[in-house]
């Protein structure tokens, strides 16, 4: 949570209302940097990295203050957190299995094996 | 040992918090497979279609030296994109108000929270009415059909919430207002309410932020 | 409707408006139970058929459309509307009495669930009227396309999924919220009965496991009625994806289908060996490996799609590596029934038969996680007798077992021990009968789903005995149901605890009053009631404190006809649509609106 204007006392229950406004500019920031970012004409592989960490900043801030999931059980951390991970596991394995083809492996295999 | 356990309204639990926020958060755990899954297909289409050469594209593209412009409206989806993150500081407002008895403070945020709500979904209607005029449908290519399937359902999430905030705007107004859990009822619609904003920066950022190759 | 404890009798509210309204947790379990066990002799008839016509080769009993149908229809049946609901008929009547709480955490919430469910069922078998799905259970594109599929089969087949899984996902968020949440005090996680840390388990595989579902159903829905081309290779769509969304669904689903059963198994061993369970943590984390590691398997249902050798490994590897819990599961039961004092009456001879026929299915399991020996497999009967032998001598063979277990907790009766055996016979014979010789079947090659076969093939004999095996399955049935209306005449005479068993659903009257206990039971150790008796505590008296017992409502039933109104849009005008959203819309406020208190 590097980027939010909290304070971090475990005993707070959610943010002050001036918190909140300042972490709303902050994500408004965030989102011009991202559009900034996204004009900016940069490797598309910086630029792809860029733009899913900032947004992962966002999603965090969100997840952790707006829905005050840093000031509850942690019991609802795990499922929230389990549940995402999950589908980003699912996720990358899906582009896998669709984008890699995994010709380069067949074509070591065929390499090794004589073909 | 005869301590009585009430189970009933959520007030004693095993781990002290209340059913209905435990479920909302299991809930949100079963949303992000279901985003997740659309926007696997997304993705898996999104590159296919400048393989086979149908457009509209969404991003300027070029192919076999070939100029294609992009269908995406980014600076217009850019203010929606604006609007939504503005109505997740009037919904922490609503629960906040709700959370420190401030009904004023809580009516006018849940107030605000629709309109911006509703102002997104209008931006969106004129986003796809302004795609099917220039010929992108659901059948054109599988472009057009995971983009549509994919930000409709998040539409569909945006009303659902808006119709689910309007409900408790329109209860407040009773004379118990939303009784001695008003607190807890919004902080829980508000779980859904963020949450769809922050599928909506993770689409913002796939669809987009990220140009073709 | 609050009333005080010690006084209370089962309440005077009977006839049919009272099942209606009912949000009784063990009302909605016998209703789940009934509705599902009639629909599983319906999916025993469809499989009548299926036998019958490929009795003898060139069978003439039925043509090959209406072969398709059942045999879609039969697995849609048996896995939807029969398994699935009879595992949360248990989960229902019993959740909330193992944790020691008097109902679920919201309980106007799992009456919608089973009303969705009702609903549901009857849309998905309404198709038969109008041509009911035809492309199999996974239903692969392209076969479930509009060219190829014209009829209106394979959206009631879309649309029935979608709101089941409504239903499935809705009773999964209670039981996992119940479970969490409303424990008795001392009922720590790690003293959780068996059953209750399974039913936890499929709670969040449903969970996690129905939205790819239900996203793979609604682009099928979009491909088949409003233009799109998800899965249509020639318009640039993949088939292949839709596999891949059916199967990382459907692979979690076998375990919702058999944890159940596995829990069942945990509670009946143990009281009829006289022996606390052997290796409680690693049967519970046993259970949790399966789930966990059952997300990285789905493409071996793919292995012949050509994935490449790296997913091939991963997902073989992975495969293999599930029967090292399973297999850890399975010496537990017999660690606990080694040197005890079994008592071999019926509930305990189905669930040994349980274990026997599930690891004769486990093992086939493990044959076909090996890519070469897949390629074989697929598609021929060989696949056929594993799924059989894992759901049918599984799952529905520990089921049996749960039934006479905790029948006399249910009903206050008990099942007649001579007919139970002869029920149990004529189903353990059964199922051999049938299922054991499609292994032969399919390594002599006969394709699965096809409706008919020459006599030259030599597979006459087999099939004939498969047909006479399924008979004798239909026979034990009917056996069974002879002895459900037996005992149902019978008064109630069951004692709290007849079989002295250890968890906590046995310190209630049989059957339990509505508000489950009088008292809220302390837990002090894993099987509390064994505990109890064994150091002499006695239950604790009624205090004569006031009890709330959640009112009955109709506002379930009314979402419920409303989300089947919504759901039958895409079949006939999209106005239906528009109208079961306004009657949802209208329930949800008057079920917010209505006092609970």
């Amino acid at each position: 949570m590097a980027h939010a204007p909290s304070t971090g006392h475990q005993e707070q229950h959610g943010l002050t209302p001036r918190q909140y406004i300042m972490l709303g500019l902050a994500l408004t920031l965030i989102t011009i940097v991202e559009l900034w970012v996204s004009y900016s004409g940069m490797a598309r592989s910086v630029l792809i990295t860029v733009l899913v960490v900032l947004s992962a900043v966002k999603f965090a801030a969100v997840v952790a203050f707006f829905m005050h999931l840093r000031f509850e059980n942690s019991l609802m951390t795990k499922f929230f957190v389990g549940s995402f991970l999950l589908a980003v596991a699912i996720l990358f394995a899906l582009l896998g299995l669709f984008w890699g083809d995994l010709q380069p492996a067949r074509i070591a295999l065929e390499a090794v094996s004589g073909h | 040992m005869a301590q009585a356990v009430a189970h009933g309204g959520g007030h004693v639990t095993s781990t002290g918090t209340s059913n209905r926020k435990l479920m909302m958060w299991i809930f949100l755990g079963s949303e992000c497979l279901f985003f997740g899954s659309l926007i696997a297909t997304y993705l898996i289409f999104a590159g296919d279609v400048i393989h086979r050469g149908v457009g509209p594209f969404p991003h300027p593209v070029t192919i076999n030296g070939e100029h294609h412009e992009g269908i995406l409206d980014i600076p217009l989806t850019s203010t929606s994109t604006f609007v939504l993150l503005m109505s997740s500081v009037t919904m922490v407002f609503a629960v906040y108000g709700a959370q420190h008895a401030r009904p004023k403070m809580m009516k006018l945020s849940t107030l605000a929270t629709i309109v911006l709500g509703v102002v997104f979904l209008g931006f969106q209607a004129f986003e796809f009415a302004t795609f099917y005029h220039e010929g992108l449908t659901l059948g054109t290519n599988l472009f057009g059909a995971s983009f549509f399937v994919l930000t409709g359902f998040h539409g569909t999430h945006v009303a659902v919430g808006a119709l689910y905030l309007a409900s408790l705007l329109a209860a407040s107004f009773r004379r118990n207002g939303l009784g001695h859990e008003a607190g807890e009822h919004m902080e829980i619609a508000g779980l859904y309410w963020h949450f769809v904003d922050i599928v909506w920066i993770v689409i913002f950022t796939i669809i987009y932020l990220i140009p073709s190759e | 409707m609050a009333t005080i404890a010690g006084t209370l009798t089962q309440p005077a509210s009977s006839g049919i408006w009272s099942w209606i309204t009912t949000v009784d947790h063990k009302r909605i379990g016998a209703l789940y139970g009934v509705t599902a066990f009639i629909f599983f002799m319906w999916g025993g008839f469809q499989a009548l058929l299926i036998r019958t016509q490929l009795a003898v080769p060139h069978g003439v009993v039925i043509d090959a459309k209406l072969f398709n149908e059942l045999f879609t229809m039969h697995a849609l049946t048996m896995i939807f509307l029969a398994v699935m609901p009879l595992g949360a008929s248990f989960t229902n009547y019993l959740l909330p009495l193992m944790v020691g709480a008097r109902d679920v955490a919201f309980p106007r919430l799992n009456a919608l669930s089973y009303w969705v469910f009702l609903f549901g069922g009857l849309l998905l078998t309404s198709s038969f009227f109008f041509g009911a799905p035809d492309g199999g259970w996974f239903n692969y594109a392209p076969l479930s396309s509009k060219q190829y599929s014209p009829g209106p089969g394979i959206t009631f087949y879309a649309v029935g999924l979608l709101i089941l899984g409504v239903s499935s996902l809705m009773a999964a968020l209670n039981f996992a919220t119940t479970i969490i949440n409303m424990r008795a005090p001392g009922m720590t996680m790690m003293r959780l009965p068996v059953f209750v840390w399974m039913s936890l388990i499929i709670s969040f595989l449903l969970i996690l496991a129905l939205p790819p579902l239900t996203v793979a159903l609604l682009q099928l829905l979009f491909d088949r009625e409003y233009g799109t081309h998800f899965f249509i290779a020639s318009e640039g769509g993949d088939p292949i994806l839709w596999q891949h969304l059916f199967w990382i669904f459907g692979h979690p689903e076998v375990y919702i289908l058999i944890l159940p059963a596995m829990g069942i198994v945990s509670e009946v061993i143990p009281v009829f060996s006289r022996k606390p369970l052997f290796g409680y943590p690693a049967i519970v984390f046993a259970g949790v490996a399966i789930a966990f590691l059952g997300w990285a398997v789905w493409s071996h249902h793919m292995f012949t799609t050509g994935m490449g050798a790296v997913p091939k490994t991963i997902f073989a590897t992975n495969t293999m590596i599930i029967a090292i819990p399973t297999g850890v599961k399975i010496f537990n039961w017999l660690g606990t029934m080694y040197g005890g004092s079994l008592r071999l009456n019926t509930a305990m001879s189905f669930s040994i038969a349980f274990i026997a026929l599930f690891t004769i299915g486990g093992i086939s399991g493990v044959m076909h996680a090996s890519p070469p020996v897949d390629m074989q497999h697929q598609d021929t009967y060989f696949v056929v007798a594993h799924i059989h032998y894992v759901l049918v001598g599984g799952a529905v063979t520990a089921i049996f077992s749960g039934i006479y277990y905790w029948f006399p907790k249910m009903t206050g009766r008990f099942l007649d021990e001579r007919l139970g055996m002869l029920h149990f016979w004529l189903w353990f014979f059964g199922v051999n009968l049938t299922f054991f010789p499609m292994h032969y079947l399919g390594l002599l090659g006969m394709p699965r789903r096809i409706y008919t076969y020459d006599a030259g093939l030599g597979w006459g004999l087999w099939n004939m005995v498969e047909t006479i095996g399924a008979y004798v399955l239909a026979a034990s049935i009917l056996v069974f149901v002879w002895n459900f209306f037996k005992a149902m005449s019978q008064p109630q005479t069951a004692p709290a605890n007849p079989w002295d068993a250890a968890t906590l659903e046995w310190a209630t009257s049989s059957p339990p009053p509505e508000h489950d206990f009088d008292v809220v039971p302390v837990v002090r150790a894993r099987d509390p009631l064994w505990h109890d008796r064994d150091h002499g505590i006695e239950p604790a008296q009624p205090t004569g404190e006031h009890i709330h017992v959640p009112p009955p409502s109709y506002y379930p039933i009314l979402i419920a006809a409303g989300m089947t109104v919504m759901a039958m849009g895409p079949l006939s005008h999209l106005a239906l649509t528009a109208i079961g959203a306004v009657i949802v819309v209208y329930g949800i406020w008057g079920w917010a609106l209505e006092p609970t208190e």
